[in-house]
């Protein structure tokens, strides 16, 4: 029951502190591109808030799917947040929940949110944005678990604390050439999963309109918008918890280093972010998708081969 | 088991009596067949870890005995638990039909499918096994028939075309295993001593026999044209039990045959080709039915994947392998017939109610058919494996297994395994894709024809009920998962040894990872409270939200403006196209008229495999046609020739 309990604390530290991030990354950008951007910090906060005063628009077509978008949106990331062992980081209890398979297809779950309310909005761009997100998936699930995998299949089981645990007391890590190259194809694929800006399409406002957020708006368009930086959230949180997992013992000094940690690759993410073009789904995405599949495929020759 | 199978009988023969009473017939005969599963479900539940057997017409040929061990218990459980819903389901549904065809040999026949379905599997003999097997491909065969359209005769000809190749490679496999064991019945097949050759030759010919019912890759072509094809009650029945019965046949071959480790290697490959396959030919169907049904060849390919792995795990002498692997074939066994079955119904209510198939007239349901939709969705969620619903649960396991077998010190072992987990993974993705797809297609967004919109309504209650008691199973076997390990361990302990699955209401594997679907359960209600409490904490605006057409860019929204099931895939589509070979046809009418846009993909496989094999017999036919020229000279000529040719043999002999 105890990692009940650190679930909800993780997550609602971590909602409270996201947006704050989220605020020092666009303040990043802005000052990237020579811009003055942001007031300060705590913008985000601001945009959150206030959206929740406005009132809310909608299209006459949608049905329940639609309506409780944002809400399921909101939990499911959440849910993939109380999935990373940050505070429960001894309690191998918890694998019952915290386990890399549940994680992924609390992702898949996420993503059908996703899709089936683009499509219920009746939206013709958010249809056309939901059906990309859906083939951004599909370019990355298999990068993703192959190089999840390699992690697996090095530590003998899906439970996210043993692995955690293994990791930290050396059992298995960097040492393994296979552990070393996974970790690189997974970087890439958790940093499209978080969909950040050159691989973003949930919010590509400029060819989209918004995407697929396209008929949210008051309320509804806040919390979709904060499930997507929860969502970006989970995916380092995961990268974090696999291959960087170093912290501290006690489970709230271990929340303070893990927002930390997450703070600085989200923010650092923006350099990423700023000098990446946009990609075309079906030419240069796809072409840069192929290196990291390669690498991950390495990664697995060396296991397979028992480097 | 024999007041069950009396009970079906007596709805076969009750119905057929009523045949005057044409409506009175069909809710007879469907209730008969509700009430005899309804107590079928409980008894084979009861009786699951016990063997029973009777035999009747002791001079009959062959003396038949009907033996149910455990195993043939839990499959007979999953016949009886889908028959339950789509007789439920069809009460009302049948009448449909009424002016097609009688409802009282359409309800007999659909008692007598169920029961040969629950014979075969209990027979103990290899002549009463063919005998019912023969029976259950003809009696769908003709269900089928039901539906009297252009394409029905066409599809009920491709199905029993593959269904005799199928047959014909099963008794085979029996006759060669019987001549090696000196009898016909399956007791003597336990301790049969086998060459590795032979041994190899029966399971390639019973894998290749039983993979053709069940659909796999590449005999799966006739499933997309037979499922759609049927009344829904029955699709429900083909698609989500009569395939599994062909994987019965499969694992019942593995436990009498001494299994090598290529053989489970070669089971996990095939299986990861149908589902990597059958759900990208799912995806780019139009035909909501079609697409239904290539999901059965993925789902058959998971189920595969689990087989494989179990028998990979007897003849590699690893127990616990064998255990989890048969387990989670099991357990993928039942949630595909629940979620597949739920989902058929489904789609036989959009049918009902609105009377195409095309996903693309459809749209906007949900309004109207809320109770479907929302059937609809939870089956949606379960077959994408969507925590904590069952489908999750069975993937789950099959991925412990996969990984298991994966850590073994064989190099082809491990490629084998690794490259199937990533098709495995790679298949959740494209799932997710294809029912996002399908429901928020059929059931979301604005109508697109305003005509068939205004006619649909929310289907009559006993259809409701068939579907609602499904939908309970998806969300049972999800969260009940401790209970249903539990139960299919009962039945792997009857031919492999098991390990500790259980501990509380959490599930283990043999590698020690631990889920809990509970535990999932209440970690996303509390997490459906965050954004509840966000939103009254921020005391948000909720004020009723203002209603418009969706933002169009400032044009006029057009339904036609939305989202459709082609372009959802078109990006897919075009990136695979050298699978799926789509032509496009682009019609321009002039200005004033829309342009006319169609894409159709095809099943590449048939032109492949099939056509040139049609095509070569229809050519030797004609050549062999020229000899039938209706001389009786020529006639005595051929006789004579034979005798000649029979001499000559023997005299060489």
């Amino acid at each position: 029951m105890s990692s009940i309990f650190f679930m909800i604390i993780q997550v609602i530290a971590i909602v409270l502190v996201a947006p704050l991030f989220d605020g020092m990354a666009r303040k990043l950008r802005a000052k990237l591109q020579s811009r003055e951007g942001i007031p300060d910090f705590f913008q985000t906060y601001r945009d959150i808030y206030k959206l929740m005063k406005r009132a809310r628009t909608g299209p006459n077509c949608a049905h329940w799917v639609f309506k409780t978008g944002p809400y399921t949106l909101f939990a499911t990331g959440a849910a993939l947040l109380a999935a990373i062992p940050i505070t429960y980081s001894t309690n191998t209890f918890a694998g019952a929940y915290s386990d890399i398979l549940v994680f992924i297809y609390l992702g898949a779950l996420l993503r059908f949110i996703f899709g089936a309310t683009s499509i219920d909005s009746g939206n013709p761009f958010a249809g056309v944005g939901g059906g990309r997100e859906q083939i951004i998936g599909i370019f990355v699930e298999p990068v993703m678990m192959i190089s999840l995998l390699v992690v697996i299949l090095l530590a003998s089981t899906t439970n996210l604390v043993e692995i955690q645990h293994m990791v930290r007391t050396g059992q298995i890590g960097y040492q393994t050439p296979a552990f070393a190259v996974a970790s690189i194809s997974f970087l890439w694929a958790m940093y499209v999963e978080a969909g950040r800006n050159p691989y973003d399409l949930a919010e590509a406002e400029q060819e989209l309109q918004e995407g697929v957020l396209g008929e949210y708006s008051g309320s509804d368009f806040s919390l979709a918008h904060a499930a997507l930086i929860l969502k970006q959230f989970a995916m380092i949180g995961l990268f974090l918890t696999i291959f960087e997992p170093w912290n501290f013992e006690n489970p709230f000094l271990a929340l303070i280093g893990f927002i930390f940690k997450a703070g600085v690759f989200y923010v650092a993410a923006v350099f990423i972010d700023n000098f990446g073009p946009r990609f075309k789904i079906l030419t240069s995405f796809k072409n840069s998708a192929i290196p990291p599949l390669i690498v991950s495929f390495i990664a697995l020759i060396l296991y397979v081969v028992g480097v | 088991m024999t007041q069950v199978y009396f009970l079906y009988l007596i709805g076969c023969v009750i119905s057929l009596l009523l045949y005057k009473q044409n409506r009175i017939a069909g809710k007879i005969g469907f209730s008969i067949s509700a009430i005899a599963s309804a107590y079928a479900v409980f008894y084979f539940l009861m009786n699951l870890g016990q063997t029973s057997s009777f035999s009747m017409f002791e001079s009959l040929l062959y003396s038949p005995k009907f033996i149910l061990n455990p195993l043939g218990n839990f499959f007979s459980f999953v016949v009886s638990l889908i028959s339950l819903a789509s007789s439920v389901y069809a009460i009302q549904y049948s009448q449909e039909y009424e002016n097609k065809g009688s409802l009282a040999v359409m309800a007999s026949m659909f008692n007598a499918f169920i029961l040969s379905m629950l014979l075969l599997i209990s027979s103990s003999d290899v002549f009463w096994f063919i005998i019912f097997w023969e029976c259950m491909t003809i009696i769908s065969a003709y269900l089928i028939c039901f539906n009297d359209s252009k394409t029905s005769l066409k599809a009920i000809m491709i199905y029993l075309g593959i269904a005799h190749i199928g047959a014909m490679c099963i008794t085979a496999a029996f006759l060669l295993l019987a001549s090696q064991s000196g009898s016909l019945e399956f007791s003597s097949f336990e301790n049969v001593t086998l060459s590795p050759i032979m041994a190899s030759i029966i399971f390639i010919l019973a894998f290749i026999g039983f993979g053709s019912k069940a659909g796999m890759f590449p005999m799966h072509v006739w499933l997309p044209k037979a499922h759609p094809a049927a009344p829904t009650n029955v699709s429900a029945l083909m698609s989500g039990v009569m395939i599994k019965i062909a994987i019965f046949g499969i694992i019942k071959f593995c436990l009498w045959l001494p299994v090598m480790q290529w053989w489970g290697l070669l089971i996990i490959v095939v299986g990861a080709i149908s589902a990597i396959l059958g759900v990208l030919y799912a995806l780019v169907q139009h035909d909501y039915k079609a697409l239904l049904a290539y999901h059965s060849v993925e789902n058959i390919g998971i189920i595969l994947l689990g087989i494989g792995t179990g028998v990979y795990g007897i003849a590699a002498n690893m127990p616990t392998l064998a255990a989890v692997g048969f387990l989670a074939g099991l357990y993928h066994i039942l949630n595909h017939a629940t979620f597949k079955g739920l989902l058929f119904l489904g789609a036989g209510s959009v049918l009902y109610s609105t009377h195409t198939k095309d996903m693309d007239a459809l749209g906007g349901l949900a309004r109207k058919m809320p109770l479907t939709a929302f059937a609809f969705l939870i089956g949606s969620l379960s077959i994408t494996a969507i925590p904590p619903l069952n489908g999750f649960i069975s993937e789950w396991f099959t991925y412990q297994g996969m990984i298991q077998g994966a850590l073994s010190e064989y190099v082809s072992s491990r490629v084998v395994f690794t490259i199937s987990i990533i098709a495995l993974a790679l298949t959740g993705a494209l799932a997710i894709m294809c029912f996002v797809k399908v429901y928020s297609v059929i059931f979301g967004g604005v109508p697109r024809d305003q005509k068939i919109f205004q006619k649909a309504k929310e289907v009559p209650m006993t259809m409701v009920i068939g579907m609602f008691i499904l939908v309970a199973g998806c969300v049972a076997f999800g969260l009940g998962a401790n209970v249903v390990v539990e139960n299919i361990m009962l039945v792997i302990s009857s031919f492999s040894k098991t390990y500790n699955a259980t501990n509380g209401i959490i599930v283990t594997s043999p590698i020690g990872s631990i889920v809990s679907p509970v535990l999932i359960a209440v970690v996303i209600v509390v997490s459906l409270l965050l954004p509840l409490l966000i939103v009254k904490l921020s005391k948000a605006n909720k004020s009723k939200p203002r209603l418009t057409d969706p933002w169009a860019c400032g044009f006029k929204y057009d339904s036609r403006m939305q989202m459709t099931a082609s372009p959802f895939t078109g990006d897919l589509r075009r990136l695979l196209n050298w699978l799926y070979k789509s032509e496009t046809k682009v019609i321009d009418q002039g200005y004033f008229k829309p342009v006319v846009y169609e894409t159709h993909a095809k099943d590449v496989w048939w032109s492949y495999l099939y056509e040139p094999v049609i095509k070569l017999t229809l050519n030797t036919a004609k050549f062999v046609a020229k000899m039938q020229n209706g001389n009786v000279n020529a006639y005595s000529l051929y006789i004579l020739l034979a005798l000649c040719l029979f001499v000559g043999i023997s005299y060489i002999i």
